[in-house]
């Protein structure tokens, strides 16, 4: 079964928070609860990159 | 057409073709980040003359050398300490330390971060969300909460479906059947082996009938119970649930899953994994249905401690159809057929404990336990089988069928030896029913 989901655009969605979960954690050097917490937010961006951003990656004709 | 059948819909459906250059292209990944972080694994391809660079196609990846689980016994307690060189990321990312049970050896030390622990909970929810498990089940999760992984990672991953987990640990079997009594628990996941043994302790012990408590579904590992028909229709008999079988190990991770179509076999999750099958006396690569052979798998996420064509001696067989439920993960025909390690020959004849479970479990008069004993009677194996006969059953009444039946499944003649019920071992978690004496000779 094809599935419709535009991956493509799911994905530069998941690289814009990554992006700013990576800039919040470079600004908590001083600021544990905001490096920390940052740190564990892209843990969870981590799963989408697996379960998305590997597809788009990984498989050519997309 | 349920739109949320799948946990992941785009992976879980994809075509075949996309899903294996998907596989080839996260292994050379993994391949790489181990070749590049891992001092142990550089060494083993060094050893071998390969590099990442010299695996082109997926026939490449039968190149790169095995991982036994000895090796990885042999370089733990070193440095890094306590995993030693194969650790793959500064000590200071481990979050979480799990060992191994131990049922074969030594036990192996696995470190785990932030994010591999999240990859644990991931694959988990491939897992309960093909069983059915959503936001509304209250999961009751028997086991000790130790030091092994056992169920720690399905209790995230429930969690990351939005289930209310009841963590069941520090209470004994009585108190925990009390306990999914009072919080009309909906869902529990256990070894076949204590999912019967609490079966047991209710409706003996307790005067409960598990089919009156809440429970519609179970979720097994640790065991190949749950893909022994006899032993799973025990189950579901013994608790009106559903049963469903899930394989996974701690040093590999939870890679195959039953669905709720129960096609008498488990998916492999092959976005996350990567299983090979291998002959087990050429060692030549099965692609085919139908050849059992041992595992070899790639856990194609797991960073900290990469477990790259690990050999995980489970004896496991492609299944030639695809499954109704649309997932197009391959199967593995009936689950994990036992441990390459386990099914030996015996008067020359291949003996799996699996094929006499089976049997057991398929008579009605017989109890739940048994033992399988292998030794020698002078040059001359020999098969001791222990039964336990239930309360009012005599042996008459089931020795024909019982020995007929092993004849005609195993090829082997035993030495039956009946017992009265509740006199064999009870296990809480993995049994150990099979003996080979003939190895201390």
């Amino acid at each position: 079964m094809e599935t419709s989901y535009d991956i493509h655009a799911i994905n530069d969605k998941i690289l814009k928070v990554k992006e700013l979960l990576l800039e919040l954690e470079s600004e908590g050097e001083t600021f544990p609860a905001l490096a920390r917490n940052s740190k564990r937010a892209l843990v969870c961006i981590k799963m989408l990159e697996f379960n998305i951003s590997d597809v788009v990656s990984f498989t050519t004709d997309d | 057409m349920n739109h949320q059948k799948y946990w992941n819909p785009v992976l879980e459906t994809m075509p075949r073709e996309k899903l294996k250059q998907l596989q080839f292209k996260k292994f050379k990944r993994i391949l790489t980040w181990a070749y590049t972080h891992s001092i142990f694994h550089k060494a083993l391809y060094d050893t071998a003359g390969l590099t990442p660079d010299d695996i082109h196609s997926f026939d490449d990846i039968k190149r790169v050398p095995k991982v036994e689980k000895s090796m990885m016994r042999d370089i733990q307690k070193k440095d890094p300490y306590p995993y030693g060189d194969a650790l793959c990321v500064p000590l200071e990312e481990v979050s979480a330390f799990r060992q191994t049970s131990g049922t074969t050896g030594q036990p192996v030390y696995q470190p785990d971060t932030w994010q591999d622990w999240d990859w644990w909970a991931e694959c988990w929810s491939f897992i309960l969300w093909s069983q059915g498990y959503r936001a509304r089940d209250r999961v009751f999760l028997p086991f000790g909460y130790n030091i092994f992984v056992a169920f720690w990672a399905a209790h995230y991953g429930a969690e990351k479906l939005g289930c209310e987990v009841v963590p069941g640990g520090v209470l004994d079997t009585q108190a925990r059947i009390l306990k999914i009594q009072e919080l009309t628990a909906t869902a529990m996941m256990a070894t076949p082996t204590y999912i019967l043994n609490m079966a047991d302790v209710a409706k003996n012990k307790m005067g409960i009938d598990p089919r009156e408590l809440s429970i519609s579904k179970i979720t097994c590992a640790g065991e190949p119970g749950a893909g022994i028909p006899s032993t799973k229709k025990r189950m579901e008999d013994a608790w009106g649930a559903r049963v469903y079988d899930h394989s996974g190990a701690t040093e590999i991770g939870a890679w195959s899953y039953e669905c709720e179509d129960q096609p008498h076999g488990m998916h492999v999750n092959e976005a996350m994994f990567l299983v090979e099958i291998e002959d087990l006396d050429t060692g030549e690569i099965i692609e085919e249905p139908g050849r059992r052979g041992k595992m070899v798998i790639t856990a194609l996420d797991r960073m900290a401690q990469p477990c790259v064509r690990f050999d995980s001696k489970d004896v496991i067989e492609w299944d030639a159809n695809p499954c109704t439920c649309g997932r197009t993960f391959r199967l593995i025909k009936g689950g994990v057929l036992g441990r390459s390690d386990d099914i030996t020959k015996v008067k020359g004849v291949l003996l799996s404990p699996a094929a006499i479970e089976e049997v057991v479990r398929s008579i009605d008069g017989l109890g739940d336990e048994f033992e399988i004993v292998v030794d020698k009677q002078g040059d001359v194996d020999r098969i001791k089988l222990k039964v336990e006969l239930l309360p009012e059953v005599t042996r008459s009444s089931l020795e024909n069928v019982l020995v007929d039946q092993l004849r005609l499944k195993t090829n082997l003649r035993y030495q039956i030896e009946y017992y009265d019920y509740g006199s064999l071992p009870r296990y809480e978690v993995k049994a150990k029913r099979f003996k080979d004496l003939r190895k201390k000779h």
